[in-house]
């Protein structure tokens, strides 16, 4: 691009230099005050120096709000962009990312995140802490697992995981009450009702971790090591009603199916502190095939009456 | 099955003709599957011609009702964007064809699952429609899903349904099992339908 780029055209608002052969944006963009949408796709973009330093501190870095870099050559998320905290819109799609930096974060005003078509196997919690995200792409990826945490994206109406290695999802799933649009085709997703009481005994750390938090013994930060801190206060509570209490790592991992809106079944995976505990709306522990499916019944109903539409296969 | 009377070769110059001729076509109830192919592949598409009725949703794909055929079809554009898809759906008893204007859309055949089966959906074919192509399919070809594969452009399609329908079913891949959804209209002859 032209040197004198951002004294010529002061005013630009939108450029769009989509299928350029452009190797790397440089530092002739970042003096545009103006620019809030920079469509890049299908260009040579992906080495180092793709996208020039200093963008989140430049007049460029405050005005941005849309970024389309798809059908381009990164391996990873271009670090420079990460300090973009105006922007509203990323697309990555159809690069090379493996995956997604716990970073993402810091883009506090991000709306719509598509990163469809990349190489990524899993999703870092810290996704989860972008406030205002509406709209998630994560189509056509290596995904196995969705961490539970997404569901804390209180804002977000549409998810798309579809094409990906996912065999089931986590029940706080049911918790995305504004989710409107779910793409779930083409995952290798558990059809028939698995019991799969996979337990490991906890260890000595875990069961004084649980004691600690479900007697509610007084602690400060100065009174342990740090690590053992911030081990507390990754507790997770049993969603068995009737406990109240805690597990740490060691949890009974039990796949339930819920029927939405009387359509189809996913599998979603319940955490349990013990085989002994069991999940809301389910009666025994015992339970046979057709007890499980008529407990996935109430379960239905609830999750029904949260998720409206949702494209399964 | 209609039986072809006459083959005429129409040459749609611009949108507005090929809806003047569509009326013709359909006002003779003789509908030839060849004829009305043969005619929207025909026409090549000119963005400006339909721009107007080509509204994107950013979360799932739209349909925009061009023009309602005097009840004997409805003519619609539907707009994909980049990673939309459709589920696996039938086609109520009607006729539907299904041009590309710009953009791909990967088109896959499904069979009608078993009506006692409770098993994975068996895929028939799969092909990709380019800009200007005109695929046909009806319930007795079989049921199928359409999808926008692509990561980095949006795509536009013209569809042409006879007899018009607002509802239809559609299918868990993974089970066969049915579901009745009523279809909608994001936009109305140009003008965003509120719902």
């Amino acid at each position: 691009l032209p040197a004198g780029l951002s004294q010529w055209f002061p005013a630009l608002e939108v450029l769009d230099v989509s299928g350029t052969g452009l190797a790397e944006l440089g530092a002739e963009l970042l003096a545009l005050p103006r620019l809030h949408t920079l469509l890049a796709k299908n260009n040579r973009l992906g080495g180092p120096g793709s996208l020039p330093k200093g963008l989140g501190q430049a007049p460029l870095g405050r005005s941005l709000r849309v970024l389309n870099l798809s059908g381009n050559r990164f391996a990873e998320v271009p670090p420079a962009l990460l300090g973009l905290r105006g922007l509203q819109s990323l697309s990555l799609g159809g690069n090379r990312l493996h995956g997604i930096p716990p970073e993402i974060q810091e883009l506090r005003s991000l709306e719509f995140l598509y990163l469809g078509g990349n190489f990524i196997t899993s999703i870092p919690p810290e996704l989860a802490n972008l406030p205002s995200l509406s709209y998630l792409v994560l189509c056509d990826n290596k995904i196995q697992s969705i961490p539970p945490q997404l569901a804390q994206l209180h804002s977000l109406r549409s998810l798309s995981l579809h094409n990906n290695l996912l065999t089931y999802l986590p029940r706080e799933i049911l918790n995305l009450v504004h989710l409107e649009e779910l793409s779930l085709r083409g995952n290798p997703l558990v059809v028939r009702f698995v019991r799969d009481l996979t337990y490991n005994p906890p260890s000595l750390q875990e069961l004084a971790g649980r004691t600690i938090k479900t007697r509610n013994v007084p602690y400060a930060p100065s009174d342990l090591p740090e690590n053992l801190v911030r081990y507390l206060s990754l507790a997770s509570n049993c969603p068995n009603p009737k406990c109240g209490g805690v597990y740490f790592d060691s949890c009974v991992r039990q796949i339930k199916f819920v029927d939405f809106c009387g359509k189809y079944r996913l599998p979603l995976m319940h955490y349990l502190c013990s085989p002994e505990c069991s999940s809301p709306c389910s009666s025994a522990s015992q339970s046979s095939t057709s007890q499980s499916e008529s407990d996935s019944e109430d379960e239905a109903s609830v999750a029904a009456r949260r998720m409206q539409k949702v494209l399964l296969g | 099955e209609e039986q072809l009377v006459q083959t005429e070769t129409w040459k749609a110059q611009s949108l507005q003709e090929l809806v003047r001729i569509l009326h013709r076509i359909f006002a003779e109830d003789k509908l030839s599957v060849e004829e009305v192919q043969a005619l929207m592949e025909s026409y090549d598409s000119n963005p400006e011609e339909w721009l107007q009725y080509a509204k994107f949703d950013q979360y799932r794909y739209t349909r925009n009702l061009v023009d309602s055929g005097n009840g004997k079809f409805n003519l619609m554009i539907l707009c994909w964007g980049e990673g939309h898809g459709s589920s696996i759906h039938d086609h109520t008893d009607s006729h539907c064809f299904m041009k590309i204007l710009q953009g791909n859309l990967k088109e896959t055949l499904f069979a009608w699952p078993e009506k006692k089966g409770n098993g994975e959906m068996t895929k028939k074919s799969e092909r990709v429609l380019r800009e200007n192509q005109c695929a046909y399919i009806n319930d007795s070809i079989g049921l199928h899903r359409v999808e926008n594969t692509s990561h980095t452009e949006s795509a536009v399609s013209l569809h042409l349904y006879s007899p018009p329908f607002d509802s239809c079913n559609t299918f868990d891949q993974r089970t066969g099992h049915k579901h009745k959804v009523k279809m909608t209209f994001y936009s109305q002859f140009g003008e965003r339908t509120l719902c």
